[in-house]
């Protein structure tokens, strides 16, 4: 498909391309004028200030985030949050209508925080590595109305709180949040009942119904309590090893019986925080990989404590995240060679985040020619950053939950625990490119709601100069690293067609119609 | 390439309806009725075409809770709040297995022969997986991580020729499924992508994506070319173009229908997700465009919890599932003489339900075959029970028919398409000689 004449693979990516590329993979996209300034205070400046943990400073982010009434909420205070405003028994339809509203506001809200996130915060090596921490441990919302208490709180203080310290730490704090253990079913994950607990089941069930077939239906539910695997299992799967790497599935019934008792505090007066249950724990030793696990004598978690420290330190866990790492930030099919390096940094470093990016970012294969806009966006990136180089103005980002459903990637509503894909293959089908010019048409049209593209930015470029000049620099603008022949021929003719038609052509007029074009390109769709 | 031909001659021939015995075989049911010779009626589809209808069940459906086998006399035992008997509800097939109630509008296909439902399927590598087993199934080769084509792709691919009908395939959902991704294109059509607003959209970005071939080559926009340009995206967005023109027009043809209306024919579909995409199907098969292969998944069959018995979260999903396919078959109508629906899953689930009215990950499953030339009204594959001594690792359904087998033998009796030795990695399949 290339021409003779593509750029040969030899040939450097000049500065600008660089700073272009930097904004592609660490950032979601470039906001007018960034790469501009960075091409100034240079690559290595930006990096030392992207890659370390410092809040945000927008200012007018935070005014924003500070709007949202649930994003601050402990598990507790948000379960508390949403059982005060159940709809009472006799409420009328519009009481209940309300009532639910109040209770997905939690979800509402985390969802539009990250999306406001992405594009509004200059802690954009932050927000990009966030992305991809959260589709690693990926939880959803979709999992049913007891998750919409626990997320926000997963997602703040397990996602990104963590994102720039070691993955033991990221991992441990994922095994004990209850939006985990609820995703994935651990906490219901147990020991069968004793006879002693039977008996006392029975009895209570009695005394409440008085009826003795009730009370040995009480039973025998209670009888068929017991192991559930899932979340051993994608442990092992999707947080760790790597699928079938290293591991059978008498390690996931192993991990899933030490883990039994990894619960949390439910109910109407519990903490809801996470809690290890004993008596829902099957006592034992467990091989787990090779390695006699001991019970934990002082009936602690000490047991799984000890699997999820194996599994930190394994060199299965350093290689998959390696891998990962290296196919998100460089190119889809990962350099063996480089995985490997970044693999050592991780046991070198036990599991530090930004070590591991540093290695990335500083190897040649980062900036070379052959992984210069090689990836294709997912359609969270494609929609962040078109509103990231638009300069959009955003009232509300609630207009956008619609596109990023019809595109297949809503926020936190991955059913599927391996979180959503980062490879082209997952995404690059024909049919999602007719959902993508539609964004990019109503971007610029107006229609999205809440969202809008500013006089203020179309002026930013000069139009006292030849058309051609001005398209050059709106093209600029949307795509810093400069759009291809097929798509600088089809403007022109866009442009031309407009000139000849018009008497007075006024180029802001014209305008949204390019910038529309351009978001739609198949430049702008890679990244 | 040999199959090639074969299978474009069969197809000419029964088109011409040329009374030969090779040729009865690829006469659908509904027209054997009339006398080989004849032409065949118009009324049986535009054309006559043969289609797969492939939908997959994602998340490992219990293939144990929709053909129950309530007479074996371990079942209950594995599963003593999720078992159900006759008295409940369930609808007898045979002296063993039962539909569950939820699959009750699935019955009427089964009593009139074209619903086949195989126990004891799936796949016999031993992944509990949900992604590699998902991979593996579409991809038709189990433990290979190198093949990339689905299946259906494999089979468009070999198929093709000059003048193939130019929409061939499609998928009504935002991605396409593994089955169909490969080197023959294919659309996805996203449930709402047919509206008439993105028709201008089309010619817009026509100046991208659309063919204008050498515009690339040579002189002055050749060294304006960029680099690392993604051919692959170009590819797509002109695809999208072609295809999803040509889909406007034929689902702008048909008449259209809310949900839960009433068709012509007598089927209502429910409302739901899988109810659009079901329609938007029987629409283009219906208009006789020569589409062979439509795929479409239903996602959340992974019953951890709260699976239930004749109530719970999976009765709840199959009741939608089962109306809305009885729905789509008797929307098609005749047509579905000339049609084989295909439903599978990536695994079943453990015979024994967990501590929380769940089942988890587990080996075989079940799998449907439907359409109007299956030997439906019949349970298939073989049943080996429900004793833990028979079961696979002593806690699963064994698989006793490879998936690969019942594709093999819906591509080649439904399309008349032998696959050649590559078709399947690794694996000689075998006809199952009672499905057609």
């Amino acid at each position: 498909m290339k021409s003779p004449t593509t750029k040969s693979k030899l040939e450097p990516l000049s500065q600008r391309e660089k700073v272009s590329h930097l904004f592609s993979r660490l950032a979601f996209g470039a906001r007018p004028g960034d790469v501009d300034k960075v091409l100034k205070t240079g690559i290595d400046a930006w990096l030392n200030e992207q890659l370390q943990v410092k809040p945000s400073v927008n200012p007018d982010l935070k005014e924003r985030i500070a709007e949202f009434e649930t994003l601050d909420l402990s598990v507790a205070e948000c379960s508390e949050f949403i059982s005060s405003n159940n709809a009472g028994r006799d409420a009328t339809e519009e009481e209940r209508k309300a009532s639910r509203r109040l209770q997905r506001l939690p979800m509402g809200e985390l969802m539009q925080a990250v999306a406001l996130r992405a594009v509004l915060s200059e802690r954009q090596a932050s927000e990009v590595m966030i992305d991809f921490w959260r589709n690693h441990f990926n939880v959803s919302f979709t999992k049913g109305r007891q998750i919409f208490s626990q997320i926000n709180d997963y997602d703040r203080e397990v996602i990104r709180d963590n994102v720039w310290k070691d993955f033991p730490t990221m991992l441990s704090d994922a095994a004990t949040h209850p939006a985990m253990l609820n995703y994935l079913d651990n906490h219901l994950s147990r020991r069968p009942p004793s006879k002693q607990e039977l008996q006392a089941i029975e009895r209570r069930a009695k005394r409440k119904t008085g009826s003795k077939t009730q009370a040995a239906e009480a039973v025998s539910l209670a009888t068929q309590r017991g192991l559930n695997e899932n979340y051993a299992r994608e442990l092992l799967e999707l947080h760790t090893l790597g699928v079938d790497n290293y591991y059978s599935q008498n390690d996931v019934i192993a991990v899933a019986n030490v883990l039994t008792g990894w619960t949390f505090d439910g109910g109407r007066s519990g903490s809801h925080e996470y809690k290890f249950d004993s008596k829902m724990h099957v006592e034992g030793n467990f091989r787990v990989l090779g390695k006699n696990i001991r019970e934990d004598e002082t009936g602690d978690n000490g047991q799984g404590r000890e699997v999820l420290e194996i599994l930190g330190k394994h060199k299965g866990t350093s290689e998959f995240i390696a891998m990962k790492m290296v196919r998100y930030l460089v190119a889809d099919v990962p350099d063996e060679k480089l995985v490997m390096k970044v693999a050592k940094v991780y046991r070198k470093t036990d599991g530090d985040i930004t070590a591991m990016v540093r290695e990335i970012i500083g190897s040649e294969l980062f900036f070379a020619r052959e992984n210069y806009r090689n990836k294709f966006k997912t359609p969270f990136e494609f929609i962040i950053s078109a509103l990231r180089v638009t300069a959009a103005e955003i009232t509300s980002l609630r207009g956008l939950e619609n596109y990023l459903k019809d595109m297949g990637q809503p926020i936190y509503h991955c059913d599927d625990p391996t979180g959503y894909y980062d490879v082209a293959e997952a995404w690059l089908d024909p049919g999602v490119m007719a959902l993508r010019w539609q964004f990019a048409t109503d971007l610029v049209g107006g229609k999205i709601r809440g969202v809008k593209v500013s006089d203020a930015f179309y002026q930013q470029v000069p139009t006292d100069s030849s058309p051609r000049l001005w398209q050059h620099h709106l093209t600029k603008m949307v795509i810093p690293g400069g759009a291809g022949g097929r798509t600088r021929a089809a403007l022109t003719t866009v442009t031309s067609e407009y000139l000849e038609k018009t008497k007075t052509p006024d180029f802001y007029k014209a305008a949204p119609t390019l910038v529309g074009m351009l978001l739609g390109s198949p430049e702008f769709q890679q990244q | 390439m040999k199959n090639k031909n074969k299978f474009e001659t069969s197809r000419r021939r029964f088109l011409q309806g040329v009374g030969a015995a090779t040729v009865a075989s690829q006469v659908p049911a509904f027209a054997r009725t009339f006398e080989v010779g004849q032409a065949v009626p118009a009324a049986i589809g535009a054309n006559g075409e043969k289609s797969i209808v492939c939908i997959f069940l994602r998340g490992a459906a219990d293939g144990l809770n929709m053909i129950v086998p309530y007479g074996d006399s371990s079942y209950e035992g594995h599963r003593p709040t999720l078992a159900m008997d006759l008295d409940d509800g369930l609808i007898r097939l045979d002296s063993t297995f039962a539909l569950h109630p939820a699959l009750a509008p699935l019955e009427s296909l089964y009593k009139s022969k074209r619903f086949a439902p195989i126990v004891c399927a799936g796949s016999t590598h031993g992944t509990r997986s949900h992604f590699d087993a998902q991979d593996w199934m579409e991809f038709a080769a189990p433990g290979n991580r190198t093949m990339r084509e689905g299946w259906l792709n494999r089979y468009l691919m070999a198929t093709k020729t000059e003048s193939s009908a130019t929409f061939r395939a499609v998928a009504i959902q935002e991605l396409l499924p593994r089955s169909l991704r490969g080197t023959f294109p294919v659309l996805a059509v996203p449930g709402n992508a047919t509206k008439k607003k993105s028709n201008k959209n089309l010619d817009i970005f026509e100046r991208f994506y659309g063919d204008s071939g050498g515009m690339l080559e040579g002189g002055e926009m050749a060294n304006m070319q960029p680099d690392n340009d993604a051919a692959g995206v170009v590819e797509s967005g002109r695809m999208t173009i072609e295809t999803l023109r040509r889909f406007q027009e034929i689902v702008g043809k048909a008449p259209t229908k809310r949900s839960g209306d009433v068709t012509v024919s007598g089927s209502a579909y429910p409302s739901s997700r899988f109810s659009t995409g079901l329609q938007q199907i029987a629409k283009v098969l219906k208009a006789g465009e020569g589409l062979e292969v439509a795929g479409i998944d239903y996602n959340g069959w992974d019953d951890h919890t709260g699976e239930g018995g004749v109530e719970g979260k999976m009765a709840t999903r199959m009741t939608d599932f089962a109306q809305c396919l009885a729905a789509f078959c008797s929307d098609l109508g005749p047509e579905l003489d000339n049609t084989t629906i295909m439903v599978m899953t990536e695994f079943g689930r453990t015979v024994r339900e967990n501590g929380n009215t769940g089942t988890d990950h587990g080996h075989g499953s079940a799998m449907f075959v439907i359409g109007g030339d299956v030997k439906g009204g019949k349970i298939h594959g073989d049943w080996t029970g429900l004793a833990k001594k028979d079961l696979y690792q002593g806690r699963d359904v064994p698989v006793t028919t490879d998936f690969r087998n019942v594709y093999y033998s819906v591509l080649k009796n439904h399309f008349g398409y032998k696959t050649p030795q590559e078709f399947f990695p690794d694996f000689r399949p075998q006809e199952m000689r009672s499905l057609y």
